[in-house]
């Protein structure tokens, strides 16, 4: 192990080795002095060109370990930093980022949980005498849930023991563009040298915290949003405190309504209690007890995927949303969604922003929030609050003003260019912490992995972030790839674009006499030459392992003509893709009828 | 349902045949009369209301062709009536089978099932009641005549069909009348007679509620048995498939018996034959095969002028899809002059709904093995299980495998076995005909968390 200890004697071995290192015996003498000392040596030590490792990749997520693992199979030696700050709720987990511990894994489990809910009241209808309606015990499930994701956190560990990645529960911060300090619980620091440094931290959830100003800070930010008043929205960062944003997930549309006001800060106040009695995402899956009446503020996907899985296994549920839903997605589908999930039981209460959380003495939240337009005030009460009003990249703990890595103003991420590269040569950032990146894991992996072989120098393959396919896994899945037909007729003009569409209905569904009106695709392509696929999108069952294939065949440019000349397979919903006919500009009935 | 066997060779026959008046029973029995010398003429005859027969005769009208469909039994054919459409119904009863299993380890408490055979048997009737009425809609609506009846071949020099005695002819006549599944007989397999045929399995049958209980046969078995699908066995050979599966897909017959006795399937009471659909009609003048198949060409004319065959019928590639995009090609071309227009016999993906349900696309490893030379071909693999079963003690695998061609790696073959195969093949089998490389699906940014993401991700 090679790891410099400043508090720590000095190997002679160490000392050969890093020969540009001959007065590193300062060290122990504090850090200011310390940090300055490193940064006399990164010079000296890029004449030298001899760092402990080739790359330390900071953050044990899906892009950074992807990186980390990809890197070492080309005999790179490499390091992975990764620390989990526990939740303002105390939850904590292991390696492997959101999507192992927080996201994808644990959500589609508790999703796959609750369409079984949902068989159980279709098998009846297929046969099945079910005597009485199973109940469910959210500890069964989250147990279960909880230790697949346990097995993962080992199977990361294990897999980075096989390619021999060097693995640190250290917090990561930069001291410039070849130096990593790491922190560990007890605030012990370590200290690697490197060739590169990935930055992979990716982002966790907002809270709409208060956050005190002064009043000429509450000045500045008047004048700035008085020019853009009505435009700010949930995803609508401060602009000009982008320091803000990342310590506080300060969330302006929330602090701001009416920017004309002048005591706007009191009218408006944030949301008290939001922390101490509100949960995120972070907090949901580990949960030992079941949430009970559940409120998700935020239409998020994570929020209707949460909400929707929660109705799903029996629970109480409202959502409380300002404006859209599914904001970035095609509106028309985002409304199929929730006007499925409204017709399951899941409740919708719109253009609703929370003014407060209050714990009552029965031990259950009150919330009290405004109907923006009517400015009437409305109260319930809950066992649970789940924000879900958004995400921030994780950049503060990095120092990377002190690296010098420059952070987009408006989002907080880090700037990088279309290779992954920072403002700082050699430090790389990629995945959520990005910006301009697709909040995914598959991208950050695929992004990792060509990262990785480009700095083993066995490639110059660049990633390819367009055409991205994604799926909502809301009780009734969501799957789209390409543009949304609003992008589409930005970009090509009302002119420009023919959309076929379809409302179809599942088989499965025929039988078990449900309701299929939201089961609905559409193929966006260009209107004149071969017609080539800008977009396609699909709601219905399976819908992420349906728009797969299509995603790749989009990718290698198909046309309407390619989906018409391919053969269905006969009964699926998948062919439904293949005999799309009806043009939306044609107004026919677009039901499909019959095989 | 009866169709009422009316032509409407001329203009004011359209108003007649619903109201059964006094009047009207006159007129239908002068008409019978002169029918019997008269011909009535169409610009296209269709025989065989199933699926490709109803598509051709649709897109025909509406490209103004005046046609009329000839159907002896229930609108929809195999695939509506005793084929795909109940057969997944049956599939998704089992699939529910499948999720009963696992409800305890998801989390839900409390459901111990029974099984009621009447109840599927009802609701499925009901659907497939359901799907006739809207064909027979859908032909009213394009004003399609429907001619209730089974058609003969006359010898007259000109193709004419006769139905009820009456006379049809058009300068267009399609044999669409798909084909029904064989029969064991008692020589080959004593005892064959004692099972049914999938025709009995999706229609009147009430006696299988025995069979499908659990401890009898387990249910993924039951609705396992199907495909006569020739190149299927060389993929189940491959040793990635559990052993139940090659029990269901029992295309070989003569080797069934000994599966079924294999303690694999304990005595079961009743036991499925499936093995592959001879046509029927015997029309003059058009050349069969030794199996009695027609034999059409790519442009699904068969030896006679005048007189086209697709589908089941034909014997190539028995599938709903498959007999629906030729009749529409066939229409194209003969009504909208689209001379070139055929369907592409090429990479029609097939799913096999088994349990787990098998995808596949294109070329075995042992055909393009054969094609390209065994240097040529790459295989990807990949086996893993799913994450559903993260959750439950009950456990299936998921096996993949691309069949690549040549230094660019094209993918000429896309097989596999998984829950999920069945919708996730769709979309690849697109790119498959637009001929994607292995590099192309590298390129493709995977679905997380699904199954389909694997064939993106194989290395």
């Amino acid at each position: 192990m090679r790891i410099l200890k400043p508090a720590e004697c000095w190997t002679p071995k160490l000392r050969v080795r890093s020969f540009g290192n001959n007065n590193m015996a300062a060290l122990c003498k504090g850090a200011r002095r310390f940090k300055r000392i490193i940064f006399c040596h990164s010079l000296v030590r890029g004449f030298s060109g001899k760092y402990e490792y080739d790359i330390v990749v900071i953050g044990g997520g899906s892009g950074g370990l992807a990186c980390a693992k990809e890197a070492a199979q080309y005999g790179k030696k490499v390091a992975v930093l990764d620390y989990v700050d526990p939740s303002p709720k105390g939850t904590k987990w292991g390696l492997g980022g959101t999507c192992v511990n927080v996201g994808c894994i644990p959500k589609k489990l508790m999703h796959q949980s609750a369409l079984l809910g949902g068989a159980l009241k279709d098998a009846a209808k297929y046969g099945w005498n079910v005597p009485h309606q199973p109940s469910h015990c959210w500890a069964t499930m989250s147990l279960a849930v909880q230790n697949y994701v346990k097995s993962l956190n080992w199977g990361h560990r294990v897999q980075l023991q096989d390619r021999k990645v060097k693995y640190f529960n250290l917090k990561g911060q930069l001291t410039d563009g070849h130096t990593v300090i790491g922190t560990n619980k007890s605030g012990k620091e370590t200290v690697l040298t490197t060739q590169d440094i990935v930055i992979a931290t990716g982002s966790r959830p907002k809270y709409p915290v208060h956050v005190s100003l002064t009043r000429a800070v509450a000045q500045y930010l008047f004048l700035f949003f008085s020019e853009i008043q009505w435009s700010v929205d949930y995803d609508h960062p401060l602009h000009p405190f982008p320091h803000l944003l990342i310590s506080g997930c300060l969330h302006p549309g929330w602090i701001i309504r009416n920017p004309n006001t002048p005591h706007f800060f009191c009218q408006h106040p944030q949301v008290p209690g939001a922390v101490e009695h509100g949960i995120s995402s972070d907090d949901i899956f580990w949960m030992k007890e079941s949430p009970g009446k559940t409120l998700v503020v935020g239409a998020s996907y994570v929020g209707l995927e949460c909400a929707g899985f929660l109705t799903g296994i029996g629970l109480d549920v409202t959502v409380l949303v300002r404006s859209l839903a599914l904001r970035g997605f095609d509106q028309q589908m985002a409304g199929l969604v929730t006007e499925h999930m409204d017709s399951h039981g899941t409740k919708f209460l719109w253009r609703r922003v929370p003014r407060k959380v209050e714990k009552l003495p029965s031990g259950s939240l009150q919330v009290t929030w405004v109907e923006t337009s009517s400015d009437r005030e409305e109260q319930d009460t809950f066992d649970t609050v789940l924000w879900a009003v958004g995400r921030a990249p994780v950049t503060r703990a990095l120092n990377l003003d002190a690296a010098g890595v420059k952070l987009d103003e408006d989002t907080g991420k880090i700037i990088v260019s279309a290779n992954e590269e920072t403002s700082v040569p050699h430090v790389f950032a990629m995945g959520d912490v990005a910006k301009g990146r697709p909040e995914l894991t598959p991208p950050s992996i695929r992004a990792g992995r060509l990262l990785a072989r480009r700095l083993a120098g066995v490639s110059t393959e660049i990633m390819d972030y367009d055409n991205v396919p994604t799926t909502v896994f809301t009780p009734l899945e969501y799957s789209c790839v390409g543009l949304s037909e609003a992008e589409a007729r930005r970009l090509y003009r009302e002119g420009g674009i023919e959309v076929y569409h379809a409302f179809y209905k599942p088989l499965e569904f025929a039988v078990a006499q449900r309701d299929s009106s939201q089961c609905y695709i559409k193929a966006v392509c260009l209107r004149d030459g071969d017609q080539r696929i800008l977009g396609l999108h699909f709601t219905g069952p399976n819908a992420g392992e349906v728009m797969q294939g299509f995603a790749l065949g989009v990718r290698c440019g198909a046309t309407y003509s390619h989906l018409m000349n391919t053969v269905g397979i006969h009964p699926t919903c998948a062919e439904e893709l293949t005999k799309l006919h009806i043009s939306k500009r044609s107004g026919l009935d677009a039901t499909v009828t019959g095989c | 349902m009866r169709i009422v066997s009316l032509c409407r060779g001329t203009k004011g026959g359209a108003a007649i045949g619903r109201p059964v008046s006094a009047s009207y029973k006159v007129l239908l029995l002068g008409r019978t009369m002169a029918s019997i010398s008269a011909v009535t003429r169409f610009d296209f005859l269709v025989i065989g209301g199933g699926s490709g027969g109803l598509a051709g005769a649709r897109r025909a009208a509406e490209l103004g062709a005046k046609t009329a469909v000839i159907e002896g039994k229930k609108l929809g054919g195999t695939c509506v009536n005793v084929g795909c459409v109940p057969k997944k119904v049956m599939w998704n009863t089992a699939v529910h089978a499948e999720y009963l299993h696992d409800h305890e380890d998801y989390g839900f408490e409390g459901s111990h099932t029974k099984f009621n055979w009447q109840t599927i048997k009802s609701k499925r009737d009901a659907y497939v009641k359901r799907l006739n009425n809207i064909y027979q809609s859908n032909l009213d609506r394009a004003k399609i005549e429907s001619i209730h009846g089974h058609a003969v071949f006359t010898n007259d020099a000109e193709p004419t069909v006769m139905v009820n005695g009456k006379r049809y002819t058009a300068p267009h006549i399609l044999i669409a009348t798909g084909g029904r599944p064989s029969i064991v007989s008692d020589s080959e397999v004593p005892g064959a007679n004692l099972g049914i045929t999938s025709d009995g399995m999706c229609a009147p049958y009430t006696s299988l509620p025995m069979l499908i209980s659990d401890d009898v046969l387990p249910p993924h078995i039951i609705v396992g048995m199907c495909a006569p699908y020739t190149s299927l066995p060389t993929l189940i050979s491959d040793d990635v498939l559990p052993p139940h599966i090659i029990v269901g897909m029992c295309a070989p017959y003569t080797s069934l018996p000994m599966l079924i006795s294999d303690d694999v399937l304990p005595l079961p009471h009743c036991c499925l034959l499936l093995i592959d659909s001879p046509p029927l009609l015997l029309p003059q003048g058009v050349k069969q095969d030794q199996r009695k198949h027609i034999v059409a060409d790519e442009f699904q004319n068969t030896s006679r002028p005048g007189i086209y065959a697709l589908g089941d019928v034909c014997g190539k590639a028995l599938l709903t899809p498959v007999a629906i995009a030729a009749g529409r090609k066939l229409a194209h071309r003969l009504f909208e002059g689209k001379q070139d227009s055929k369907l592409e016999y090429r990479n029609i993906p097939t799913v096999v709904f088994s349990h787990p349900p098998i995808g596949t696309v294109g070329l075995t490893e042992a055909e393009a093995i054969k094609a390209h030379g065994k240097e040529n071909v790459k295989i990807y693999t990949t086996a893993f299980t799913p994450m559903y079963y993260a959750m439950t003690a009950r456990k299936s695998q998921c096996v993949m495998k691309l069949v690549c061609v040549g230094r660019e790696e094209k993918v000429v073959g896309l097989h596999m076995q998984g829950p999920g195969c069945d919708e996730m093949l769709q979309g690849f089998a697109v790119a498959v005909q637009m001929g994607a490389t292995k590099a192309d699906f590298d390129r493709t940014v995977a679905i997380h968390p699904t199954s389909a993401e694997e064939l993106v991700t194989m290395r």
